[in-house]
């Protein structure tokens, strides 16, 4: 059966993106049909972790929900630009990055329903095993209802006190969604912090599992968004916890 | 009395010349020790630091070619700098002894300015090679507190011997010091921190952002259907 994750923050910077791709990228390279979908109409970016340009596309995101074009026209077979012998697919459906657009949905809006519906069709038409969401920031109209239609939702969070109030803002609002299955990722740790400890005050602070305590990564920055870190680092110690992750999110 | 005294054994079995020279090092300052055959040099070597060897060429028992040999043979010994003590001549051992890794000769009978000269020149050679095994030394110091840092186990006062010198090696390690410092209470403050790790929410403020979003229309109507949501494509046909 598939399913559907979704990887969410509060605020901007946690490392959403990053950790969404690389789950991503570990699915498929376990053989899974794996889609993305850039659903920060308002900041898109993942599709840039994919080394992916906007430049020949004719169809995004934005597209389908002004009813220009079907939602599969929109999802972009991205296996290729993974490592070669990859044996899953990822299917990347991005959101347009030409400001016109940007304006345009800030300005209209768009039918926020559109988005379950198109979700649906992806998982069926590309016989999906998992559907990845990668939200906007905040707890906006699109980023609600993908919390509500997911099966598994991560909230990423950093050991900063800038984000602990908004993860507990998050966490309530999912609650009260029902979601099935909700964990927490703590990102971005100093190495000098002791991984067990942040678990164990995270979780008894938020009453929550916490499924990753990941660490601030210096390769990480470096690489600066040009890929995705689990396949171009598999050996690092940082790959084997985003594995961890990946096989609880997906378990 | 010369500037930088040093520690000198002489090996001589005549008498005579054993006194006259260790009376005229002693003069000039240097501490000596004399012995009259090759088998009491060894054995003096063995128990003391020299700083450089008169060695006289002829001896009964071991003569002073087997106790050069044993001296350049032995890594511990190998740079204590070697005077053959030779009769004008017989310039043949004196060739021999040089090729067998004596750093001069002083001829039989004893000139008191040649003597000095000589033991000056082999002092200096001493003291640079002493130098130059200490700097190698301290250099090896900084090189194991570069890995100390690496493998978390630098302690602050590690590097203060070198860093006293006066040379660039001495700023090398103080530079050194003082960064591998800082970055070791920058992580110390790091480590505090985290013991201090307090994730303060504002309830009453995280509570009435939340009832913001739940008591929308849309979020009413969201939590109504979320579970058929989540249900999947077949299920919503």
């Amino acid at each position: 059966m598939s399913r559907i994750i979704s990887v969410h923050s509060f605020r901007g910077g946690t490392g959403k993106s990053n950790t969404a791709a690389s789950v991503a990228a570990l699915l498929a390279a376990e053989g899974q049909r794996v889609g993305v979908v850039d659903t920060d109409i308002q900041s898109p970016g993942i599709h840039t972790l994919f080394g992916w340009s906007q430049k020949a596309v004719r169809f995004s995101l934005n597209q389908y929900l002004w009813g220009i074009c079907d939602i599969t026209q929109t999802a972009h077979d991205v296996t290729a630009s993974l490592d070669a012998g990859v044996p899953g697919r990822v299917y990347l459906v991005p959101s347009s990055i030409k400001a016109n657009d940007i304006a345009r949905v800030m300005r209209e809006g768009y039918d926020v329903g559109l988005l379950n519906e198109g979700f649906r069709q992806l998982v069926k038409e590309l016989s999906l095993d998992v559907l990845m969401l990668d939200t906007h920031p905040g707890l906006n109209e699109e980023t609600l209802l993908s919390i509500a239609m997911s099966n598994t939702l991560a909230i990423v969070l950093r050991p900063d006190h800038q984000d602990y109030e908004g993860t507990s803002v998050t966490l309530s609002v999912a609650r009260k969604l029902n979601v099935p299955d909700l964990v927490l990722v703590v990102n971005k740790t100093p190495p000098v912090f002791d991984p067990e400890e942040v678990r164990e005050r995270v979780e008894k602070a938020y009453e929550c599992e916490v499924a990753a305590v990941l660490p601030h990564s210096d390769e990480l920055m470096a690489l600066s968004s040009a890929g995705i870190f689990a396949l171009r680092y598999p050996a690092h110690p940082l790959t084997g916890l985003l594995r961890k992750l990946t096989a609880r999110l997906t378990a | 009395m010369t500037e930088r005294p040093g520690c000198v054994l002489v090996a001589d079995d005549d008498m005579v010349n054993r006194l006259l020279l260790a009376r005229g090092l002693e003069r000039d300052g240097h501490r000596v020790r004399a012995v009259a055959n090759g088998l009491e040099a060894l054995e003096a070597l063995r128990d003391g630091l020299f700083d450089c060897v008169l060695l006289d060429v002829l001896m009964p028992g071991m003569d002073g070619y087997q106790v050069l040999e044993c001296i350049r043979s032995q890594p511990k010994f190998r740079h204590i700098p070697v005077i053959m003590i030779s009769a004008l001549e017989d310039i043949e051992s004196v060739v021999r002894c040089i090729e067998m890794g004596a750093e001069d000769y002083l001829p039989k009978p004893f000139d008191p300015v040649l003597l000095r000269a000589r033991i000056n020149a082999g002092l200096a050679r001493k003291r640079l090679h002493d130098l130059e095994q200490e700097y190698l030394e301290q250099v090896g110091r900084v090189v194991a507190a570069a890995a100390d840092v690496e493998a978390g186990r630098f302690e602050s006062r590690e590097l203060d011997s070198v860093a006293g010198r006066d040379d660039a090696l001495g700023q090398l390690a103080r530079v050194f010091q003082r960064m591998a410092i800082e970055v070791l209470a920058r992580e110390r403050l790091l480590k505090q921190e985290v013991r201090q790790l307090r994730i303060e929410i504002d309830e009453a403020r995280a509570a009435r952002q939340v009832a913001e979003i739940t008591q929308t229309e849309y979020f009413q109507d969201l939590q109504a259907k979320a579970a058929t949501l989540r249900l999947g494509p077949d299920a919503q046909e």
